[in-house]
């Protein structure tokens, strides 16, 4: 009893409710399973409804406790706030783990409702499967239940982190869970298949569901590197943080698992990696959920999380998935039937073969990088690896992924004869010789950077050309996505070396009204807006390029009211070649204030003030008025030089010991202006000063970073996710097709 | 015959490529370590630890900001030159690492990188990269 009144019960028992049907749900499938002919389909997908719909009430009851702002509810009272608008109330719902979660299996149920009807006649083993991997979600959220109520009502919550605070974050993490959601279902669809010993027909219904997972993924990939870039003034879109390869590698390995399906398809290859490539591709999630939610690596990332204590439950589940998995394809393994590799060297099927292995070293690289802090854990002294790690090793990869993309739209299955290639191959080559030569002199020097650069446009101009070549065919643009997406490869690797190879960066202190150099341009703070409503301080910054207008940045340098952080928000000033990104760092509005110890000296605008030492007699002794506990007052002996001038001050510090108040009466300074005595540092023998009336600049220390060519990383993202969709699009009409006509 | 040859390249070529990755891997490793240990100087290493209140100070002339960290556990100092700007929120950080390069002629531990954990009403702490 006492445990329901510390519950909210709407919630509490929609989850409650899904718990009982996600079973029925296993119950009814399993006794199709078994051979029932009757009703059990019938009440497997009734069960599975009625899940689905208790999991979106209780979506929608903990929305409307953050909408309402009910506090009494601990979810509620740890992310929101009276202050928090009521569209970031959706950003609240997943910005802890319980929240995540929920929407994870939110969408998780949603999509099963579309896999079901996919899955022809492997339905009940498919949904068996699948409704597992939603269960292991719910058991989470049963265990860290989000609707646990405090025992009091507090009239305000704690609110919502300010980094979250933003539009991107209201869209970019559903995407990123719709597309984790979405890898459970190849995984379904592959497992069903080696338990029925059928393995015909899996890859083909698959298919789809691969593609628009890889799509979703790929968007939620882009956003949050966007966000990162335009938002949290790191300078840059990826950072190779744990969490941000956590939805890297399960991409590299969807991305892999496309191709596979897509041999199979074409030439009935590959059948059997493409249940490693599914399993794979899933446990990946797993695996980078466990890194990203346990704790491991809370020393070590950006986005610390803490530990909730599930760390248990998610190797739990990785071996719950993880090992009957294993078993399923290793047993199965020799009755799958499949065809030897006996393509020549120079034809796709060997090029394909090649790039799958180059693709899945990359994301065996990545997920080793990520665990680095796991794998030393074994050593005295646990560490991570770099950046530099990441790069290093990703560039002979990207070498030859590009290289391989280059080639293959000329590539036939049967194979070629070299001649052949080099005749197709040679205006984009003359092409991408040109684009090399323009970076040459542009300022591109390293061999390595232009061989890369000859690579990546080749891949661009031959995969262009199959586009549109395919485009004007009979199967029109449709039939050219998977060529349109490699364009995209192409354009992205060209904006990945120009903008993270070749970006100018400085960080600079301006102060108020004084033009300064910098990089070629001329940068001037003029001025500090303070906050109107909701509009939050900026500070105005005119940049001028010799002969060209000047224009006016407005990066954003706030404090939080709750948490007093500081917080920034770059500007960027985007032109087609180029990003001038400006992250402001540091502010300092001018009030003067200086600490000098005894023979130092400190500048305030023309002014020099030196201090000199304490005089203890300058109104009676101080020591003896100090033992007799008399007011005792001390002063500051200086020396302030102006215009060449020295003028000796001595304000005064007096302290009355009876009632501890402290009176400070000022010294005028040369030239206008006062200075006083704030406080005295006795164990150093130092003081503290402060000025007022002092004609003394704000100062503004700023990130100024010119990254070149930086638009085609988001532009070239964009050419793979149109690629994508057209692929998409592709393979759901070909299940359809094939449905129609009885052949699955 | 032909083929074999293919496959032995290939595998030549996943073994160097697999040496590259590791020496890359130990090479971008930054072990936390002891203070103690810090001062040896031979190579990119992490330490953490609170922030000497009233220690910092931007020196222009250098421009690199100087500050003394103290390890809350042996209450050792380490004197820190950071050639960048003071971060936000440096001085109420809860704990700060740096990464970098112990520099023997300077006694001072060149950073990099520091890591500023400032304190948080949040779940665990707000943490922040600059370098």
């Amino acid at each position: 009893m006492d445990y329901l009144s510390q519950i909210y019960l709407p919630g509490a028992i929609a989850l409650w409710c899904a718990v009982l049907f996600s079973i029925s749900t296993l119950w009814g499938y399993s006794l199709t399973l078994a051979g029932d002919k009757g009703g059990a389909v019938t009440f497997a997908r009734r069960s599975y409804g009625f899940f689905a719909l208790s999991i979106v009430l209780a979506s929608v009851v903990l929305s409307l406790l953050l909408m309402i702002r009910d506090f009494r509810i601990e979810y509620v009272y740890q992310y929101s706030g009276m202050d928090l608008p009521t569209y970031y109330q959706f950003s609240a719902f997943w910005a802890g783990q319980k929240g995540s979660f929920m929407i994870w299996l939110f969408w998780g149920v949603l999509i099963g409702l579309l896999v079901r009807r996919t899955a022809g006649r492997a339905e009940p083993a498919v949904m068996v499967i699948y409704t597992l991997s939603q269960i292991v979600l719910l058991m989470i959220l049963v265990r860290e239940n989000p609707f646990v109520m405090l025992g009091k009502t507090p009239l305000d919550g704690v609110g919502l982190n300010p980094l979250l605070q933003d539009n991107w974050m209201v869209i970019h993490p559903p995407i990123m869970f719709i597309g984790y959601a979405s890898t459970a279902i190849p995984f379904a669809f592959a497992m069903a298949s080696l338990a029925r010993r059928e393995y015909d027909d899996w890859a083909a219904r698959a298919f789809p569901w691969a593609l628009s997972g890889f799509l979703v993924l790929g968007t939620a990939i882009l956003m949050g590197g966007y966000w990162a870039y335009k938002t949290l003034g790191w300078g840059g879109y990826w950072g190779w943080d744990p969490v941000e390869n956590a939805s890297l590698i399960p991409w590299i390995f969807g991305t892999v698992m496309i191709h596979g399906l897509h041999m199979e398809r074409a030439q009935g290859r590959y059948r059997r990696a493409n249940y490693i490539f599914a399993f794979l591709t899933y446990l990946s999630v797993l695996y980078g959920t466990f890194l990203t939610r346990s704790g491991v690596l809370a020393d070590f990332s950006v986005h610390s999380f803490v530990d909730l204590g599930l760390s248990r439950h998610l190797i739990a589940i990785m071996a719950f998935f993880g090992l009957p998995g294993i078993y399923l394809i290793a047993t199965r393994w020799r009755q799958i039937p499949t065809k030897p590799n006996e393509d020549p060297f120079l034809s796709r099927g060997m090029f394909m073969v090649l790039a799958t292995i180059t693709l899945l070293i990359a994301a065996f690289v990545i997920t080793a990088g990520t665990s680095a802090p796991i794998l030393t854990r074994v050593m005295k002294d646990p560490s991570q690896v770099g950046p530099s790690f990441y790069n290093k090793v990703n560039l002979p990869i990207a070498l030859l992924v590009a290289f391989l993309l280059a080639l293959v739209p000329y590539l036939a299955w049967r194979g070629n004869q070299a001649s052949e290639i080099l005749r197709k191959i040679l205006w984009p080559f003359v092409a991408s010789v040109a684009v090399t030569a323009a970076a040459a002199y542009w300022k591109v020097r390293d061999p390595f950077h232009l061989v890369f650069i000859l690579l990546a446009s080749l891949a661009l101009a031959t995969n262009l050309q199959k586009t549109v070549s395919k485009a004007m065919g009979p199967g029109g643009l449709r039939s050219a996505g998977g060529y349109l997406a490699h364009v995209g490869v192409g354009v992205i690797l060209l904006g990945i070396i120009a903008s993270s190879g070749y970006d100018q960066s400085a960080k600079v202190t301006l102060v108020q009204g004084v033009p300064r150099e910098v990089e070629g341009m001329t940068l001037t703070f003029k001025r500090f807006v303070p906050r109107q409503g909701r509009e939050k301080e900026h500070m105005e910054i005119e940049v001028a390029h010799a002969g060209e207008k000047p224009f006016i940045v407005r990066p954003k340098l706030f404090i939080n009211d709750r948490t007093r952080q500081v917080m920034v928000n770059p500007d960027i000033k985007s032109s087609p070649l180029q990003d001038f990104y400006v992250s402001p760092i540091d502010f300092d509005p001018g009030q003067p204030r200086l600490q000098l110890a005894k023979g130092e000296s400190g500048r305030v605008g023309d002014m020099e003030v030196r201090f000199e030492g304490f005089d203890l007699q300058a109104q009676g002794n101080a020591m003896a008025a100090m033992a007799a506990g008399q007011p005792v007052t001390i002063g500051a002996t200086l020396a302030v030089t102006k215009n060449g001038r020295t003028t000796p001050l001595k304000p005064l510090y007096r302290l009355n010991p009876a009632n501890g108040s402290v009176d400070t009466p000022p010294a005028t300074l040369p030239g206008g202006g006062q200075i006083f005595v704030s406080g005295i540092n006795a164990t150093n023998g130092a003081v503290q000063l402060e000025l007022s009336g002092v004609p003394n600049p704000s100062k503004l220390s700023l990130d100024v970073t010119k990254k070149p060519l930086i638009q085609l990383v988001w532009g070239g993202l964009y050419i793979v996710l149109i690629g994508g969709i057209l692929a998409t699009v592709q393979r759901f009409r070909e299940v359809r097709i094939r449905e129609a006509v009885g052949q699955l | 015959m032909k083929k074999n040859r293919l496959y032995m390249f290939g595998g030549v070529l996943l073994l160097a490529f697999a040496g590259f990755s590791f020496t890359a891997f130990k090479d971008s490793m930054t072990p936390y370590v002891s203070y103690e240990r810090a001062r040896e100087g031979d190579r990119i290493v992490q330490v953490a630890g609170g922030l000497e209140k009233g220690s910092s100070a931007y020196v222009d002339a250098k421009e690199s900001l100087f500050f003394t960290l103290k390890d809350p556990k042996t209450g050792e100092n380490l004197r820190v030159r950071y050639k960048g700007l003071k971060p936000a929120n440096f001085e109420d950080a809860i704990s700060i690492v740096a990464i970098g390069r112990y520099d023997e002629s300077a006694k001072e531990f060149e950073a990099d990188k520091l890591l500023v954990k400032c304190p948080s009403k949040y779940q665990g702490a707000e943490v922040k990269t600059y370098s």
